[in-house]
C-alpha cells in the first residue's frame, strides 16, 4: 500500500504532508494562503501536492478545508475563510494534479484522524470538538464521519448555547463557538486584563500592559504556571464545551468526547472542568452509562493525517 | 392466502396497546388493556402484554376470521431508555423502571422473537416506512407530548447512540440556567417546547387573572381544567392568545432544530405527538424560527419540517415493524 498525501487549507497558510498507511508522516510542508483569491489557493494546494508527488510515491489526496462541503464531496458550497462559492473543487483540483482528490471538511478531517490513530482508536464512535479560532466538531458513528443529508452535518460550533447571546459569524446568535473558542478565551481575558489589571496582573505582564496583545497561549502558558485567573477562564471555557456536549449527548449518545485545537496544551485545566460540566448536566445522570474523555494527540496535524487517510481510503 | 404479521405493543403510562400489523403497516385489529396504578409494577405490565398477544395472536390464528395468518414477531415501544440491546428498559420515569430485562422476561412466555425499542423510535421507523417521512434516508422525528421523545434515522438506520440512549432531544439545553427539568438538568428543551410547556404558560396566564386569557379561562372552567388539546380547540377556534401561546411553542420547536440542524444535518424534521395536532398553529412559526437560526443560512440546503402523518398509531406500526424486519 502507498502513500497518501494530506492538505489542509488554512485561513492563512496551506500545511501539507505526506502520510503513510499507519497515520505516520513522512514529509511536512506549508504555504501562505492568499485568502482573497480563490484560484490562487487552488493552484496552490496543486502546486503543492505536485511538489510532495514529485519526491515520493502517493496514489491519492486529500484536501480538508473550513467549509460546507456538499454530499457528494465534491463541490465546496461556502468556506468562511477563503471566497469559494459553490465551487467544484475537487474537480478542479484533479485537473491539475492526475491523481484521485478527497475533499472533507477540516474538523471532520481532523475526527477521522483522531479517529483512526488518536484516542479513539479502539472505538466505532467518537465526538471530536476543535477548539481553535472557532469551534469545529466531528462525529464519527459505527465507524463512519457523519456527513448529513446535505453534507452539513457536526457543525457542533454552532448549537446555540444562550438565547439572544453573543452575535456569531454564522448570523446567529449565541453559538458555542462564541463561548468555547479560542477567540472567545482571547475576548475573555483581554475584557480581564483591562477591567481588572490588578487581579490579571500575571496576564497585564505577559502582554505587557496592552491587552490587544494578550494571546490564546499567553493564557494557557499563564495557567500552566498557577495563575488563578488563567485557570479560571480555562475552566469558563472547559464548562461550556461540557454543557454543549450535555445537549451532543441528548442527541447522539455517543461514548467518547475528544478535545482537540491548540487550547489542548492546557491538558487536565480544559479537560476536567468540561468533563465536570458534562457529567453536572447529564439528563438522566446516575441512571446511564457515561462518555469518557480524552485530548486529541495529533496535535495540528490531525486535519492533514485525517485528510491523507480519507484520501486512501476513497472517503470513508 | 396467509397473511403474514407482526405484533406492535405501545406500553403508556397507564395502558397498554396492541395491534396486529401487516406487512403494509396497516393495523388490521387492536388490542387494548388499561393497567392502573399508572403500570409501575414490571411484573403486572409483561402479564398485560402477555394478555394482549394472546388475544392478537388467537384473532390471527382463527381460520374462519378475515385476518387470518401468522405472526413472526413482536415489538415493544416503551418511553424510557432503551439500552443497544433492544432489550432492557435502562430507566422509564414515567413507570419508575430501572434496568428491566422485559425482553428475556417476555420470551418464553410469548415464544416469538421479541423486540424492544424507545416509542419515538418506533415512530420515526414508522413515519419512515409508511408515513410522512418516505424515502427521506437523514431523519429526525420529533414527539411532542406531555414532554419531548425523538427519534433518528442517519443513512437509512435508527441511531440509537453508543449505549441506546440518542434522541433524547428534550434534554438538550436551550436556556442556561432555566427551568428545572426532571432528568436532574435546568434549560432543557421539553421545558420549552412540550405540552407540559404549554399548559404551564396558559395556567401563568389565568393564574395572574390577564384579560387576555379571558377566553382560555372559560374554557378551562367549563371543561373542568385546562389542558393541552383544549389550548389547541381555542386556537383553532381563533383565540389569539392559544395561538400565541402555540406559537411560542413553535418559536421553541424551531430553535431547537436549528440546533439539531446543525449537529445533524437531516433531510427532514418530521413533528409528531399530541401537540403536532395543532398543525400549522405549531409547525409554521417553527419553520419561521429554524429558518432565522440556522447556522450558514442561505450557503446550504434546508430540511424540511413537515406534520407526522401516523398520529398515535406510529409507535405500534413502528414497534411491528420494527420488530419484522429486526428478526427476519
Amino acid at each position: 500500500m502507498t502513500a497518501t498525501i494530506g492538505i489542509d487549507i488554512g485561513g492563512t497558510k496551506i500545511a501539507a504532508a505526506v502520510v503513510d498507511e499507519h497515520g505516520a508522516i513522512v514529509e511536512k510542508t506549508r504555504t501562505p494562503t492568499t485568502a482573497s483569491d480563490p484560484d490562487a489557493i487552488i493552484e496552490a494546494t496543486a502546486e503543492l501536492a505536485r511538489e510532495l508527488g514529485s519526491r515520493h510515491e502517493v496514489s491519492a489526496v486529500g484536501v480538508a478545508c473550513a467549509a460546507f462541503i456538499d454530499r457528494e464531496r465534491s463541490t465546496i458550497r461556502f468556506a468562511p475563510n477563503i471566497s469559494w462559492r459553490d465551487t467544484p473543487v475537487k474537480k478542479l483540483l484533479e485537473d491539475r494534479i492526475e491523481m484521485p482528490v478527497v475533499i472533507e471538511n477540516d474538523a471532520n478531517a481532523a475526527a477521522w484522524g483522531e479517529f483512526l490513530y488518536g484516542p479513539a482508536h479502539d472505538r466505532d464512535d467518537m465526538v471530536l470538538i476543535t477548539v481553535g479560532t472557532g469551534v469545529g466538531g466531528g462525529v464519527v458513528i459505527d465507524g463512519q464521519l457523519l456527513r448529513g443529508a446535505f453534507g452539513i452535518g457536526a457543525e457542533l460550533g454552532h448549537v446555540r448555547m444562550v438565547p439572544d447571546g453573543l452575535l456569531c459569524g454564522c448570523g446567529s446568535r449565541g453559538c458555542l463557538e462564541q463561548y468555547a473558542s479560542g477567540n472567545a478565551l482571547v475576548r475573555e481575558a483581554r475584557e480581564l486584563v483591562r477591567s481588572s489589571p490588578t487581579m490579571a496582573r500575571e496576564l497585564v505582564r505577559r502582554c505587557g500592559g496592552d491587552a490587544e496583545k494578550l494571546t490564546g497561549p499567553d493564557v494557557t502558558e499563564a495557567a500552566l504556571a498557577g495563575d488563578e485567573p488563567a485557570v479560571e477562564l480555562l475552566a469558563t471555557l472547559g464548562g461550556w464545551i461540557g454543557q454543549g456536549a450535555v445537549s451532543i449527548t441528548a442527541v447522539l449518545d455517543p461514548s467518547m468526547y475528544v478535545i482537540g485545537g491548540g487550547v489542548v496544551t492546557a491538558g487536565d485545566l480544559l479537560l476536567e472542568p468540561a468533563s465536570r460540566a458534562y457529567h453536572r448536566g447529564l439528563g438522566g445522570r446516575g441512571f446511564r452509562p457515561e462518555a469518557t474523555w480524552a485530548l486529541a494527540s495529533l496535535g495540528n496535524d490531525a486535519g492533514v493525517i485525517g485528510a491523507a487517510a480519507l484520501a486512501r481510503d476513497g472517503n470513508a | 392466502m396467509s397473511a403474514s404479521y407482526a405484533i406492535g405493543i405501545d406500553i403508556g403510562g397507564t395502558k397498554v396497546l396492541g395491534g396486529l400489523v401487516d406487512e403494509g403497516g396497516r393495523i388490521v385489529h387492536r388490542a387494548r388493556r388499561d393497567t392502573p396504578d399508572r403500570s409501575k409494577s414490571p411484573r403486572v405490565v409483561e402479564d398485560t402484554i402477555v394478555s394482549v398477544v394472546d388475544e392478537l395472536r388467537a384473532h390471527a390464528a382463527d381460520p374462519g376470521g378475515h385476518v387470518s395468518g401468522e405472526v413472526s414477531a413482536v415489538g415493544i415501544g416503551a418511553a424510557g431508555f432503551v439500552g443497544a440491546d433492544m432489550a432492557t428498559v435502562v430507566f422509564a420515569p414515567h413507570l419508575s423502571w430501572r434496568n428491566e430485562p422485559l425482553r428475556d422476561a417476555l420470551t418464553h412466555r410469548v415464544g416469538l422473537p421479541i423486540v424492544v425499542d424507545n416509542d419515538a423510535n418506533a415512530a420515526a421507523w414508522a413515519e419512515w416506512r409508511f408515513g410522512a417521512a418516505r424515502g427521506e434516508t437523514h431523519l429526525v422525528m420529533i414527539t411532542l407530548g406531555t414532554g419531548i421523545g425523538g427519534g433518528l434515522l442517519i443513512d437509512g438506520a435508527l441511531h440509537r447512540g453508543k449505549f441506546g440512549i440518542a434522541a433524547e432531544f428534550g434534554h438538550m439545553q436551550v436556556v442556561p440556567d432555566g427551568h428545572r427539568c426532571e432528568c436532574g438538568n435546568r434549560g432543557c428543551w421539553e421545558q420549552y417546547a412540550s405540552g407540559n410547556a404549554l399548559v404551564r404558560e396558559a395556567r401563568s396566564m389565568i393564574a395572574a387573572q390577564s384579560p387576555v386569557a379571558a377566553d382560555l379561562a372559560v374554557r378551562a372552567q367549563e371543561a373542568g381544567g385546562l389542558t393541552g388539546p383544549l389550548i389547541t380547540e381555542a386556537a383553532k377556534a381563533g383565540d389569539p392568545t392559544a395561538r400565541e401561546l402555540l406559537a411560542e411553542v413553535g418559536h421553541w420547536l424551531g430553535v431547537g432544530i436549528a440546533n439539531i440542524a446543525a449537529a445533524l444535518d437531516p433531510g427532514r424534521f418530521v413533528i409528531g405527538g399530541g401537540v403536532s395536532a395543532a398543525g400549522e398553529l405549531l409547525i409554521e412559526p417553527a419553520r419561521d424560527t429554524f429558518r432565522r437560526k440556522l447556522t450558514g443560512r442561505g450557503y446550504r440546503p434546508e430540511a424540511l419540517v413537515v406534520a407526522a402523518a401516523l398520529g398515535n398509531d406510529a409507535g405500534l406500526i413502528g414497534a411491528a415493524d420494527l420488530a419484522r424486519s429486526t428478526t427476519r
